[in-house]
């Protein structure tokens, strides 16, 4: 199905992001949010994106003003009434995304799709409130998602083939690459990062290393671009437990959470967002 | 020269990393070509999990294993697919087929 615009529902930083990525790429694109003060703030990063690129001498001033011309910062649901694929990117919560789907279900065409940017809910019980199961996937955007060039597309129990192979060509339409992944927790990339990172913490709970040490063993011999406790940090400690307990429920002990995750977890210090994490930011 | 605890360290990680790509091919979630993409892609790892067991040699990951089962680590025990293509000779570089085709 050929795409023709593009709505972006949350405009958080993936939102943004998100947002940016479709607009440089020539697609209109509706970015929607709730709070004025959101879009503003949205607004403000991708402006502050589109002058990156006129500073590394990748763009004109006049790209710029062409590229932010397809963009409609909108609180006003009437936007999205000729949208013909919507990416759901609000906050990770099932009753919000929920409630984001319903309204979605609502005003878009009948033929058109939604898709959620979830990196943990399951897409089948995402599309069971709408009246358009066969026309819901995930589509998996990685933080920054301007620069992250992967894109997971899920298909859940119900996903058309038509669906999936639209979200998997406007995603290479964008410069993403996309990979085609059938729906289970963590899908991919979380799944393994996650299971090699509790093997880590195993590890260092044995041999009572610290943090640094380990990252920069795992730097230096080139195995992976960062340490997997600054990655834990800079994914936020928080979220990291929250998505081991969950893999831990669904496909065992290999992925238990470490007591030193949880106590860290536990004492406020989730990384660099507080300030205190594996490592010190203060 | 490179501490004992080191090597085991690299070991156990790139291990870890590869039986959860195993385990995501067996279950059907996604073919090993796209595993590999989706990590280098998703992840920023330099190679994916099946490039670097092929390179590697199925046959010595086999042995890395197998080692550490014993040992007492459950989460190392080999994975059906893994003992299967080495029975078969397809140990990854070396003998053109592995978990890729080369």
């Amino acid at each position: 199905m050929y795409i023709k615009k593009v709505a972006v529902v949350g405009a958080g930083t993936m939102g943004a992001d998100i947002c940016y990525t479709i607009a440089m790429a020539g697609i209109p694109v509706v970015l929607r949010d709730v709070s004025r003060e959101q879009l503003d703030h949205a607004r403000q990063h991708i402006q502050e994106l589109f002058q990156g690129r006129v500073a590394r001498n990748k763009m004109s001033v006049g790209d710029v003003e062409d590229r932010m011309s397809f963009i409609t910062f909108s609180g006003d649901l009437h936007d999205l009434e000729s949208v013909t694929l919507a990416i759901e990117a609000v906050t990770e919560k099932l009753a919000v995304k929920k409630a984001v789907f319903r309204e979605l279900d609502l005003v878009l065409p009948p033929l058109s799709m939604i898709v959620s940017n979830t990196s943990a809910l399951s897409i089948s019980h995402l599309a069971t409130v709408t009246s358009r199961p066969t026309r819901v996937a995930g589509m998996h955007f990685f933080y920054p998602a301007h620069m992250m060039k992967l894109v997971e597309v899920i298909a859940g129990h119900q996903t058309s083939t038509e669906t999936v192979e639209a979200v998997v060509r406007l995603s290479e339409e964008i410069r993403k690459i996309p990979v085609k992944v059938k729906e289970c927790p963590g899908f991919v990339v979380n799944r393994i990062l996650m299971a090699s990172m509790a093997e880590v913490l195993r590890f260092k709970e044995e041999h009572r290393l610290d943090a640094a040490s380990i990252d920069q063993v795992v730097t230096q011999n080139k195995i992976a671009p960062m340490g997997p406790f600054m990655l834990a940090d800079a994914l936020g400690l928080d979220v990291a437990l929250e998505v081991a307990n969950t893999l831990h429920k669904a496909l065992g002990d290999r992925f238990r959470p470490s007591s030193e995750l949880e106590q860290l977890v536990a004492e406020g210090h989730l990384g660099m967002k507080t300030g205190q994490g594996f490592y010190s930011y203060r | 020269m490179a501490q004992e605890w080191e090597s085991e360290l690299l070991t156990r990680f790139q291990l870890a990393t590869f039986l959860e790509a195993v385990r995501l091919y067996d279950e059907g979630v996604a073919s090993a070509e796209d595993i590999d993409i989706a990590m280098r892609a998703g992840a920023g790892l330099p190679m994916g999990p099946f490039a670097w067991a092929d390179k590697t040699g199925l046959d010595v990951v086999l042995g890395q294993l197998q080692e550490l089962a014993r040992a007492g680590n459950p989460n190392f025990a080999p994975p059906g697919s893994l003992a299967d293509k080495v029975a078969r000779g397809q140990v990854g570089n070396k003998s053109k087929r592995g978990y890729l085709s080369h």
